[in-house]
This record gives C-alpha cells, structure tokens and sequence, in this order.
C-alpha cells in the first residue's frame, strides 16, 4: 500500500471502529434481538416478525404513538415560530441585546433530568409557582391533556433557544446589501421578508427542523421525570415505552422492535423531507 | 469485628431490578448482594440467581439472629420452598392513620352527627365508615394550619410508582376468605391457582376499586399525579384526615421539622368489610363481623446474596450484623432510616420485647407509638392475610394494574372496565412468558396444593 494510504488509513481507522463498535454494531444487535423472544435464564427463542406483528397490534404501542407524533408536531413547531419570532427581534437594534440573548439561550445548558424536577415544582398544582402566583387552579400534572402540554411547554421552554440562536446567526450574516435593495422596491416589511429574509433562511430552517425532529421523537427525560409517562399513559412517549417492556419487564425482543420501528419512523422522516428539500432546489 | 471492607452502591429503586438482572444475566458479578423487595424473588429464584442462606443461618460464627422473630406473614417472603434466601430487615404493610385530635373531638363528633344525622363511625371498622368520615370532613377547614380547607384523604396515584399498592391493600377483605386451606377462594387473590386465570376482574375486585374511588374523592384533585413522598407530606403538613400508607409514616411524624401532627396521630390495621366475594361459589358472603385482612404491602426490602458471589459468607456476615436485635432495633427506634417494625423484637410488651424507653428516647410521641405499634402487630399476626405475588413478571402485572387503575382514578375508565383490562392484560403476560412455568411458581409461591 501506498505510504500517504496508510497514513489516510491510521488516521481514519480511529473514527471507523468508533462507528462500527458504537453506532453499527448496537443497532445490527438491536435488529437481531427484534427478531427473538428474550427470556432471562434461557435461550433466546427466534420468533421472526413475531414482535412486530405484536407492535401492530399493542393499544398501549399505538397510544404512545400518536402522543409522540402529537408531542413531536406541536413542539417542534411552537419551537420554530418562537425561535424565528425570537431571531427577528433580536436582529434589531434592541436596549440590553447582548444581556437578553445570554438568558434567552440558559435553558438550552440545563440538564433535561434537572428540568424535569424544576417543573415539577413549577407545575405543583397545590399553590405551586404557576398556579399560586398566577391565582389558577389548571391541573397541570393530574389531567392528561394537561400533562400532555406541560412535558411541550418545558420541551419548548428548553429547545426555542437552540431554534432562536441558529436562526439569529444566520440573519446576522444576510448582507445589508439585499434590504437596502428591496427597500427600492417595496415598503411592506412583510414582502421583504417572504422575498428576502425567508429565501435565505430556508435551508437554515430545514436543517433545524430536521434537528430538532430527530431529537423530539427521542425524547425521554423530560416526560420520565415531570410525569413518569401518566397519569394514567397520557404522557407515555414511544421511547419510554420501549424502556419500560425492555429494562422493567425484561422483554427485550419486543423492547428492540419498538426501538428499531422508531428508528425507522425517523429515517422515513428525514428521507422525506430531505427528498423534498432535494426537489425544491432543482 | 470483621475487618472487611464493604463497597455500597446506591440505586434508584426503580433502577435497583434491571441493575441487578443485567448484572446476573450478563456474568459480570458486578454485586456480591442487594437489597430485595419481596416481589422481585420470582425474577430471582427460577433462574437460580440467589443463594439459599439456610447453612449460614445455622452457622454460629456469624452475627445471631432468629428466624422465629418475623410473623409467618413475613417469613414468607424471606424464603421460597422451604429454604430461606433474606435476613431481617425492613417489613412493609400499609395500617391506617387518622387524625385522632380531630376524630376524637366531641365537638366534631356533635357536628357529625347535626349534619348528617349519625353517629360518627369512630373508631373505623370498615372501609365505608372511612368514606363517611372522609366526606364529611373533605372541603372544610378542620385543621386550621392555613386559611385554605382541607381534604378527608389523601392517596398517591403517580402512575409507574405505587399507586397500585392501595388497590391491593384496600381490596384485600373484599377478596381474600381466610381459612385452612389454600385454592380459588380461599386465601388467595391474584390468579386461579389452577388454570392462572385472573381473578382481578372478580366481583369483588371491581366492588373495592369502586370504594377506592370513591374514597378517592375526598382528597386533592391532584393526588392522580403524586407520587408517595407528596401524599406523606400532604398528611405531615396536616392536610388530611387519613392516610393508608406504610411504617414510614409514623416515624416522619415524629420529625417536627417536617411534621405538624407530632402527637396526634392514631392508627390501626386497615379496615375490613361486611361482605366478601367468594370466588369458589361465585357469590357475596356476609358476616357479623367485618372481614379485616392483614398486608404485607410493599417490599419489605431486605438481603439476598448472589448466586455468583465470589464472597458470600462477608455478605452474610453483614446482613446477619443488621438483622440482629440491638442493630434492628436501633434502626427500627429511628425510623427514618426507613426499616419498619414487624418482627417480635420490635414491639412493646406483652406482644415482643423492645423497650419504651429506646423509642421515647428516638424522640417518639407515647401515644402515637402506642397506636402505631398496636396497628402493625396487629396488621403482620392478622388471622387473615392478603397473600403476597412474588412470581416471575410481578412487576410487569402489577404496571399493568397500575396503568389500568390511574385510567379510573382519571374518570377514563369505570372500575369494572379498567380490572377487565387489567385481566386481559395479565393473561397475555402470562401466555407470553409460559402458562406452565408461571403456574407452577404461583401455586409455588402461595403454598398451593392439589
């Protein structure tokens, strides 16, 4: 081989087994273990697609579904407008703009367990801090549509500064230039930013909202500490519910079905939008 | 004094079963022992991954303890088949504790009776008299702590927390007919011990669901998302007329930095029934005198030593060390370190052989002790007792019972619908994890034969 390949090689061999040891072979494994019924203490059984016509049919699968789906919709888009919202207005020139904009992005520096247990006093439905200093009386934690908004509000809450940073960023970097252009043309604010603003942005927004996609259909901390999934399963995300069969109940075929479906879900997803981003550009 | 050096490691109880079953299942040994609640033994004991400690037991170089201190309530869920595998430590059951200030005041009384009519049902000997206090006392502002009312009740319903431990508890003298013997009907409440068919949709079942809910009522709206420690410190802040709940109620209300009842607490084991299903004949059965069962709720968290032990007797040695009279009681004395009474050794004369004095001077309240250690021999010698699910996957039947029941305590689900449930649920776990084997470990567990 040639020498300047075998110094490519060394150098590139580290990240290589990083990837096969720690991304490729957890997920063949994962594959592998969809396919058997895993009992502790003796040998695992092969059952094909057993675990995933079962997924098919398992009310409490579906039902942590469609709560994921509505989790992941709602955040994700609540966290794009605020953020882009957020990102307009900290492009101006604003009193305290470098003050303002530190605080705005702390909660995305909070470890979501913590979040969790913080909202969980902040959302204390007995005079806790919303419902006491606001004189209310919503059952935050106890309701489950309620509960269902609460683990959104706080994965809001965190994640809107991750979308307003990135979108801020990027409008910093359009060139006057293009305003002062438009300016020309138009006076409607709205026209420069549908025909200026927006153009410019959309691959920054794509990219966010592939982001911040992949991560909320992950989610896990926020619901297991603020609600442990309830009351009742109304908080029950897919990801918690494929922990609760595998390390709870020990079911660890079925548990890997679940993980494998939702990775699947996600890629789909992501090819999808990719594929209409690919479009929009040719 | 031995010398040795013991590494313990702290985890989260709902972390403690996987930690412990990955651990034994992969080989890795990382632990010589770990604490067990009493429901994880079915997990442990058919893979063979605990040891038997009977030689050890026997064994006179090792710190003494008796077996014969712990009731055959307890005793139970230290052993299976006959060998014993946990040492003293912890027991678990759920009394009731009452406002004794408030429920013994006459003037609460005379206004009982001017509103409704009656007599107030004091002291409680059925789950119905409960709801009739309850209700009374639910939305007015009895205690007078703060400017807000307070409840009648208070319950934990958090669901994949312990909620479902005050179905099991409550609905044990609806269910559980004492007797002899062991089958269907008769000491006996999870499953068919023949078939394993279900019996959590039972009639009487359903009945002590509609009760829970209704007692449900009297108390915060909020309680469907508490978990145990905001429901303690509900009654603790003096909130509430009743709790059912475990040991550890009594000592934290002995803790004046957290409690404001100090002094007026009363309690007794759980309240019974007039009437109980029987699942032999499918019919109620009534009696004269109400049906009280005894519980052994909870964990009762104690030792077990792992099968791939590489030390097993310094594990031993410890757990024997803590489960022996002066240790235990001084665990026991102080409460917060969250050992519950239960063995002989822990209660007063003539029932056992501790000392006022050790618990008067752990800070205890004379009159509360009296009442709390009354409620738990009476709760752990009871005649009757709800027999304890201890078979392979208890934790997954009892999620699923626990997810079934936040359904009602939310209104989505009648009682009737949510147990109906819970059997459909339960009788595919049961097909999934091989009908056979379980059956055999059940009537294994509850002492069954044919």
């Amino acid at each position: 081989m040639h020498r300047d390949n075998r110094t490519r090689l060394f150098f590139l061999l580290p990240s290589v087994l990083w990837v096969l040891v720690f991304t490729l072979f957890p997920l063949l494994y994962s594959v592998r273990l969809s396919l058997f019924n895993v009992k502790i203490g003796s040998p695992d059984e092969f059952v094909g697609l057993g675990n995933y016509v079962h997924l098919f049919q398992d009310g409490r699968a579906r039902s942590s579904a469609i709560i994921t789906l509505i989790f992941v919709s709602c955040g994700v888009a609540v966290q794009m407008a605020l953020g882009m919202a957020l990102a307009l207005l900290f492009n101006r020139r604003l009193p305290l703009r470098g003050v303002l904009r530190t605080v705005m992005t702390m909660p995305l520096f909070a470890t979501p367990i913590a979040v969790g247990f913080l909202f969980f006093t902040i959302f204390y439905e007995e005079g806790g801090l919303v419902n006491g200093l606001l004189r209310l009386n919503v059952p935050w934690l106890s309701n489950p549509y309620w509960a269902l908004a609460s683990i959104t509000i706080v994965d809001v809450w965190q994640w809107t500064p991750f979308c307003f940073l990135i979108f801020l960023a990027v409008l910093q970097g359009i060139p006057q230039d293009y305003y002062e252009a438009a300016m020309l043309e138009t006076k409607s604010g709205w026209r420069v930013f549908r025909f200026i603003t927006l153009p410019v942005l959309q691959p920054t927004i794509v990219l966010v909202l592939l982001l911040r996609i992949t991560e909320a259909f992950k989610v896990f901390d926020i619901p297991f500490t603020l609600t442990t999934g309830g009351p009742s399963t109304a908080t029950q995300v897919l990801t918690m519910y494929a922990y609760r069969v595998g390390m709870r109940f020990f079911n660890y075929g079925y548990s890997s079905a679940i993980s494998v479906f939702l990775f699947v879900v996600v890629l789909a997803v992501i090819m999808t939008l990719f594929k209409r981003v690919r479009q929009t550009y040719q | 004094m031995t010398g040795a050096r013991l590494d313990i490691v702290e985890v989260p109880i709902a972390e403690q079963l996987n930690k412990t079953i990955t651990d034994l299942r992969l080989g890795t040994g990382q632990f010589n022992g770990f604490m067990e609640a009493a429901w994880y033994m079915g997990e442990y004991i058919t893979p063979g991954f605990i040891r038997s400690i009977d030689d050890y037991i026997a064994d006179e170089r090792f710190p003494r303890w008796d077996t014969s201190w712990l009731p055959p309530s307890l005793r139970n869920l230290h052993a299976w088949g006959g060998k014993w595998y946990g040492t003293l430590n912890d027991s678990d059951g759920q009394v009731l504790y009452w406002r004794n200030d408030i429920l013994s005041d006459s003037e609460w009384q005379r206004k009982y009776k001017t509103e409704t009519g009656k007599e107030m049902p004091f002291p409680v000997k059925t789950w119905q008299d409960a709801i009739d206090i309850a209700r009374f006392f639910h939305g007015k502002n009895w205690d007078n702590n703060d400017q807000e009312p307070d409840t009648g009740m208070v319950m934990h319903f958090k669901v994949n927390e312990q909620g479902m431990f005050h179905f099991m508890s409550l609905s044990a003298p609806f269910v559980v007919m004492g007797g002899d013997k062991v089958d269907r009907g008769t000491n006996n409440y999870w499953f068919d011990p023949e078939t394993m068919e279900p019996l959590i949709d039972q009639p009487g079942h359903v009945r002590a669901l509609e009760v829970l809910y209704e007692l449900s009522r009297y108390g915060p709206r909020a309680q469907s998302a508490w978990d145990l420690g905001t429901a303690w410190d509900w009654f603790l802040r003096g909130k509430a007329i009743f709790v059912f709940s475990w040991g550890d109620v009594g000592a934290l209300l002995q803790d004046t930095a957290r409690s404001k009842i100090k002094g007026k607490v009363g309690a007794s084991i759980l309240p019974g029934s007039y009437e109980v299903y029987d699942m032999n004949d499918n019919r109620w059965v009534k009696l004269p005198e109400p049906n009280v069962v005894g519980n052994t709720t909870g964990g009762s968290w104690h030792g077990v030593i792992s099968a791939r032990s590489r030390n097993p007797e310094v594990v031993y040695s410890f757990y024997a060390l803590m489960a022996t009279k002066p240790v235990s009681l001084w665990n026991v004395y102080r409460g917060w370190t969250g050992v519950d009474p239960g063995a002989s050794i822990h209660f007063l004369l003539p029932e056992g052989s501790a000392d006022l004095q050790g618990y008067l001077g752990a800070g205890w309240n004379e009159s509360d002790l009296r009442f709390y250690l009354k409620a738990y021999h009476d709760n752990f010698f009871a005649k009757t007792m709800l027999p304890y699910l201890r078979i392979n996957g208890a934790e997954e039947y009892w999620r699923a019972l626990d997810q079934n029941l936040s359904e009602t305590m939310i209104g989505r689900l009648s009682p009737k619908e949510a147990l109906s449930r819970t059997a459909k649920e339960w009788d595919e776990i049961t097909s999934r994890r091989g009908r056979d084997a379980q059956r055999k470990q059940y009537q294994s567990s509850i002492g069954y034969r044919k």
